[in-house]
């Protein structure tokens, strides 16, 4: 920290260019995003849905989704650790299954530790926007669904026409929300697998924290902060345009 | 039709069963003696319950002082977002000043930045301010956050002003008004920004683990994922650790269900 810093221009960012790690960080970050947000999605709107339904103990089944989201997540890391061994209890639910198994667990093969994790994170998110989710269904005004009924409109046309368009702000808003937070996924990685096996499951923010603090690289780890930056604004600008597209009816 | 309504119900319950299956996985092998193999099926369900784990957890590794960091910390960010998100809360409501509107968009900007990019300046910033290592570190970067100040200001603004005009007459000053006559009108605000400031603060983990070095400094989170990687993993005295970060935040869910709910989604809500 004592050394003078000097002014280098653009050579942190040209040599990120160059760097097959921030390549393989940001391809297995957008992996991550991109494989899990959709089933995120679906699984919080049909779990809203089912909990909307006019059933018994509601507010009981409401909470119970949300208490992984506060959870502290080193401590579900740490018991999806468990469970993830070789000798754990989703090994075994998944050899029971007939899904094959790496030898050493699924944390240890470069082939199902991300897609691990990304499991993980599916399970440990979607009570949250499970709950938003069913903030915007209760806002839908009762009447619609009353005259659709009257008109015999069954379950599916019901959902189709009335509460899909009606929960666009919304799912534009979960995507959103969802995109932001699962570009800078990093506890997951630094309980479970510390980026390997063989940098399969290295992300951008665990990259900034491995060239920033292990190997003391601030400027460098600084560049590719700012570039995570940088893509994540773009996708939440792109996601915006996309929703506006044919919306017709704005807020 | 009462039919399709049962369906449903048990639907949800096996969802939520395995929803919550991790999480009681954890507490109920935190309460097995250590010679109970957690891989065997058929020693798994001796009922041979002990809280000896919970025990050991605090002689083995100083777990007391690592409760008693996180609970500091927590508490002081706590107070001091209801202090200060009130305090710049109360102004964008009422106060009439040059950039107020450039200042709010400002702001909800900052709502916008993901937390991570922060985290090389805000190190090279405790670092000159020799705070490396010290409560201030994990206290003073946290103390006021955008959704709080956001969260009191639309709750100030939507509250009648008589009362406020009624103390001023009487010659009440500022302070007084915010805090004697203002701010107890907040109290389901208030609630709502400290429930949500104290759970985030409680489960923090990169910027605690990135800030202090030594074990005396460590916060529950960070100690819990340092120990994992000590020895060959033990499991039992790890849940019970676990268990025990984890059960202050399920009490207090339990009793502030509606605030942490409201909390949680009026942030997205109403942006």
């Amino acid at each position: 920290m004592d050394r003078q810093a000097e002014f280098v221009g653009w050579a942190n960012y040209l040599r990120l260019f160059s760097d097959p790690d921030f390549w393989l960080a940001l391809k297995n970050t957008s992996f991550f995003v991109l494989g899990t947000i959709p089933f995120t999605t679906i699984m919080a709107l049909w779990v809203a849905i089912l909990v909307d339904q006019k059933i018994p103990g509601r507010g009981f089944f409401r909470a119970g989704f949300f208490i992984p989201s506060v959870t502290s997540m080193v401590v579900i890391a740490l018991v999806f650790t468990n469970l993830y061994a070789k000798d754990g209890y989703l090994t075994l639910l998944a050899s029971i299954l007939g899904i094959p198994v790496p030898q050493q667990g699924f944390l240890f093969s470069t082939a199902t530790a991300l897609p691990s994790i990304m499991l993980m994170d599916v399970w440990v998110s979607f009570g949250y926007y499970m709950l938003l989710y069913l903030a915007g269904l209760q806002a839908i005004p009762q009447e619609l669904y009353e005259s659709a009924e009257i008109s015999g409109a069954n379950f599916w046309q019901k959902f189709r026409y009335i509460s899909l368009p009606y929960l666009r702000p919304m799912t534009l808003l979960i995507i959103l929300i969802n995109t932001i937070r699962s570009f800078q996924i990093f506890v997951e990685i630094f309980v479970m697998t510390k980026g390997g096996p063989l940098n399969s499951t290295l992300t951008v923010v665990y990259q900034v924290y491995e060239v920033g603090f292990n190997r003391f690289q601030m400027g460098y780890a600084s560049a590719i902060a700012y570039v995570l930056f940088v893509i994540i604004m773009i996708f939440a600008l792109l996601q915006m345009r996309l929703f506006k597209v044919g919306q017709g009816v704005a807020e | 039709m009462k039919v399709s309504r049962v369906g449903i119900f048990l639907l949800l319950l096996v969802i939520l069963a395995g929803t919550l299956f991790p999480l009681l996985w954890m507490l109920y092998s935190s309460l097995l003696p250590k010679s109970v193999s957690l891989a065997s099926l058929s020693d798994l369900f001796k009922p041979e319950i002990t809280f000896k784990n919970y025990q050991e957890v605090f002689s083995q590794a100083p777990f007391g002082r690592f409760f008693l960091n996180s609970i500091i910390v927590a508490v002081s960010v706590t107070l001091g977002n209801l202090l200060f998100c009130s305090l710049v809360g109360y102004a964008f409501a009422r106060k009439i000043f040059p950039f107020k509107r450039s200042l709010f968009i400002s702001v909800l900007l900052v709502l916008m930045i993901p937390a991570h990019i922060l985290l090389i300046p805000l190190f090279i910033l405790i670092n000159k301010l020799n705070w490396y290592d010290t409560y201030w570190a994990l206290i003073v970067p946290w103390l006021v956050n955008p959704l709080g100040i956001f969260l009191m200001r639309q709750y100030i603004q939507v509250l009648p002003a008589d009362l406020e005009e009624a103390a001023r007459i009487d010659g009440a000053g500022e302070f007084r008004i915010l805090f004697q006559v203002v701010l107890p009108m907040c109290k389901p605000a208030l609630a709502v920004v400290a429930i949500q400031v104290f759970l985030q603060n409680w489960n923090m983990f990169l910027f605690p683990f990135i800030f202090t070095s030594s074990e005396s400094m460590r916060t529950v989170p960070v100690a819990l994922a340092l120990y994992q990687g000590y020895q060959s993993i033990d499991w039992p005295h790890l849940f019970a650790a676990s268990g025990l970060s984890t059960l202050p935040i399920l009490a207090l869910f339990i009793f502030f269900q509606r605030q942490i709910v409201s909390g949680l989604t009026a942030g997205a809500l109403k942006q």
